[in-house]
């Protein structure tokens, strides 16, 4: 009787996913991973290559699967890096480490290239906010040397760092996300407004609730849950005019992107390589550009009631050389607002 | 194709058991030749076609070996059959080798080493020496011929497996629920060794390799090496004798925890059984054996395993490695063996040995190699470092599964367990556990692109 369990419970498991594999109608993408998945077209291209790929790809219940081999590794295996996050307290930590010489000396050189080539009539400066695992117990955790981060970074930058870290508390973070909330920001433009001299005074903002956000290393640890997205707008918000480089869009805050695969990119519409925001009611003349990546998206919607306009530029996504096409340096505000996630993985800034 | 991956377990296996299991008997071989061949083209397209060419001169050659002057056909076969590993395997090592030594610089050949080229090639070889020496009558069916040869199961990762274990069954075999049942547990037993151990541990040494490195860090790479080749190869041994059983035959053993030897000479009774005996029966006997002067015996163990190092890897490491063995095998023979008794020390000694070894068998740049083994020994590198701890501690899970599963302690166990009053929850909890792994491995496959098995190198 034991030999027919098994030999049925092994044949129906093969036979019931391999014939679920053929009738289940394909996806298109996994939200889990934030990916397109193999499609049957692929097969054509190299189909002993590719089948894998896309059976894989296409796996019947492969969420649940992925989720299984998460918990498996993460509980059972007590891997607590697996996926490259730690998860203490229910917030999710991506794991920076080891720190890269390389990629902070190549950071420093890059940042000092554009201010000498590009802002020396400029006021500039910039700003390194530090990734979650800032705050975790480094004898407990591989974590970087901060305090040598900071310092390299201080004593090879030809202009000043505005010091945020020590402003900054873990809970000012999404559990599930990199990023900061909105309203940590508000420590950072208090800071700001010291150093480009503008009149922070109090604007009023309604938060809007978006209760079902999961970050982006949400699936990386098995049963995470939804978070809560709090976004800031008010009339002079809903009166901008925004404009991308590459495509027609006006959003400020686009909340269709509540139904796609990542709903950070609420803030200006996501990744793009250079932003305007015009402020035709602002109450000064002054323009800001913050050279930046993610974290930038979700502080200039707050910088904008003080600046007639702020432009956003991704080094990630656009050629500095090209910038200068679109941009003409003269006078205005400029701040290097980065994460250490890229000053540790710099090479990616597009910078010749 | 691969034994660990979602085209193999649910459609190649599905369409094969289908296939199999609802023709005939007498049709059954032409079932199995043919997926073997869909088996092997999935990995290596046309080379399949010089697999049926070595099947077809093989079997001629097996036939007219019956006949006069069979000395010359077994000389032809054998030359057939080392020159097609030799020119495939071994070619641009010895253009290399010459160009180095000579300061040559002739062009390396462009050859795509075929999978599995090593054990079928053996396999034959098995087959023509042993219908030489009439201990096996050659095989009159071609189909059956090429069915041994090409059976996927043990085509690309081996075992070795000789004609006379099988020819009875390739005629005639019996298949069973219970059969099909062992055949089922070995084959996910195998497949668990490979994706959930040896993968795993594959993940934490690329993590260390990836930071600073100490002294433990190296030790703890090596450990890894070892514990990563043992399971990635027994557990392909156990899939290739778990699906050999699912369709009536049963493979020989090829791994009998080895990484728990006494002595080196006892390592290689339990490490792939099927490569020693094949070089003990026809090399090392017809060599003369140790039945020759002291000398001479030195010579022929000499042979064997610089043949056995150079069957792993055309690349110097690899014939190191076999040298290596050569020497703890001669040191054990003349001196070491009267103090090798099954105690702890010698149980000590013959894992570090061994580890150090897969250290040479893993790495092929010899520059490489001894700044590895320098950094084994401390030179250079701090003893220990912060990372190393960190991941030590991290993944003390999986290395303590893994070094439970390098003994039978555990499955022993269970053994006594079942014999006593708890047999029917032991057996229960079997069934839940052999499809539980099944489901993991699955989750785990599904959750990794990376799968490449080690041992399809060679």
């Amino acid at each position: 009787m034991k030999e027919k369990i098994v030999s049925i419970g092994f044949v129906g498991i093969i036979f019931t996913f391999g014939f679920l594999s053929l009738v289940l109608k394909d996806k298109d993408i996994s939200l889990v991973e934030r990916r397109k998945l193999a499609s049957v077209g692929t097969l054509k291209e190299d189909f002993n290559e590719n089948l894998d790929k896309y059976l894989t790809d296409q796996f019947p219940l492969r969420d649940t699967f992925l989720t299984l081999n998460s918990a498996f590794n993460r509980y059972f295996l007590n891997n607590k890096d697996y996926n490259g996050v730690y998860l203490k307290d229910d917030y999710i930590f991506e794991r920076l480490y080891p720190l890269d010489n390389k990629s902070i000396n190549n950071f420093t050189n890059k940042i000092n290239y554009i201010k000498e080539k590009y802002l020396k009539n400029n006021d500039c400066y910039y700003m390194i906010i530090p990734d979650k695992s800032y705050f975790l117990d480094s004898n407990k955790y591989l974590t970087i040397d901060y305090d040598y981060l900071y310092s390299y970074l201080d004593e090879n930058i030809n202009f000043s760092r505005i010091d945020i870290k020590n402003e900054l508390k873990l809970d000012d973070y999404y559990k599930t996300d990199i990023h900061l909330k909105q309203k940590a920001y508000f420590k950072v433009i208090d800071k700001l407004s010291d150093y480009f001299k503008f009149n922070n005074k109090d604007i009023s903002y309604t938060e809007k609730v978006y209760s079902d956000f999961k970050g982006a290393s949400f699936y990386k640890v098995p049963f995470s849950k939804p978070e809560e997205l709090i976004y800031l707008t008010n009339e002079i918000l809903e009166n901008v005019r925004v404009k991308h480089l590459e495509y027609k869009d006006n959003y400020v805050y686009k909340e269709d992107a509540f139904n796609s695969s990542d709903a950070y990119n609420v803030f200006l519409s996501g990744p793009s390589s250079l932003i305007e925001i015009i402020n035709d009611n602002a109450y000064t003349d002054k323009e800001l550009i913050i050279f930046r990546d993610s974290f930038g998206s979700s502080i200039a919607p707050l910088l904008v009631p003080f600046y007639k306009k702020i432009t956003l530029v991704d080094l990630r996504y656009i050629n500095m050389n090209l910038v200068n096409n679109y941009i003409t340096f003269n006078n205005q505000d400029v701040l290097f607002l980065y994460s250490t996630l890229i000053v540790n993985n710099s090479f990616i800034l597009k910078i010749n | 194709m691969v034994f660990s991956s979602i085209s193999f377990l649910f459609f190649f296996l599905t369409l094969l058991f289908l296939s199999y299991f609802l023709v005939p008997k007498k049709y059954r071989n032409n079932v199995l030749l043919i997926f073997s061949l869909i088996f092997y083209y999935m990995g290596e397209k046309w080379y399949v076609f010089l697999l049926l060419l070595s099947c077809l001169v093989n079997y001629i050659i097996g036939l007219l070996l019956q006949k006069k002057r069979k000395k010359l056909y077994l000389i032809i076969g054998l030359v057939f059959d080392v020159g097609l590993l030799f020119y495939f395997k071994y070619t641009n090592f010895f253009l290399e080798t010459f160009n180095n030594i000579f300061n040559f610089n002739l062009p390396m050949l462009k050859i795509i080493l075929p999978l599995g080229i090593s054990f079928f090639t053996f396999q034959n070889l098995s087959y023509l020496i042993d219908v030489y020496r009439k201990s096996v009558l050659p095989e009159k069916s071609f189909l059956r011929y090429a069915t041994y040869i090409t059976l996927f199961p043990q085509l690309v990762a081996g075992p070795i497996v000789r004609y006379q274990d099988v020819a009875l069954e390739l005629e005639t075999r019996q298949e069973s629920f219970e059969l099909f049942s062992v055949g089922v547990k070995r084959f996910v037993i195998g497949l668990a060794k490979k994706v959930l151990i040896a993968d795993t541990i594959y993940h934490v040494y690329t993590n260390i390799l990836g930071f600073n490195m100490s002294a433990l860090s190296y030790i703890l790479v090596a450990i890894c090496f070892t514990l990563q080749i043992y399971y990635d190869f027994s557990g392909y041994s156990d899939m290739a004798i778990g699906l050999g059983k699912m369709f009536g035959f049963n493979f020989k053993e090829n791994f009998n925890y080895p990484l728990i030897a006494s002595s080196i000479t006892d390592f290689w009774r339990r490490w792939h059984i099927s490569l020693s005996s094949f070089f003990k029966d026809y090399v090392y006997i017809p060599l003369g054996g140790n039945k020759c002067s002291k000398l001479l015996n030195i010579r022929n163990i000499f042979i064997v395993w610089a043949l056995t190092g150079f069957w792993h890897g055309a690349s110097w490491n690899f014939i190191m490695w076999g040298i290596y063995f050569f020497v703890f095998l001669i040191l054990e023979k003349f001196t070491l063996k009267k103090y090798l008794k099954k105690n702890f020390i010698a149980y000590i000694y013959t894992f570090i040995i061994v580890v150090i070894s897969f250290v040479i068998f893993s790495i092929t740049d010899l520059n490489e190699l001894f700044s590895f083994l320098k950094g084994m020994m401390g030179i250079g590198v701090p003893l220990y470092n912060k990372e190393v701890l960190y991941l030590l501690k991290n993944n003390l899970v999986i290395l303590v599964i893994a070094f439970l599963g390098i003994s039978p302690f555990l499955k022993n166990k269970i053994n006594s367990l079942k014999k006593g009053k708890l047999e029917k929850v032991i057996e229960g909890g079997e069934i839940i556990f052999i499809l539980g792994i099944f489901i993991l491995v699955v989750a785990s496959i599904v959750s990794s692109s990376f799968n490449p098995f080690i041992y399809f190198r060679f």
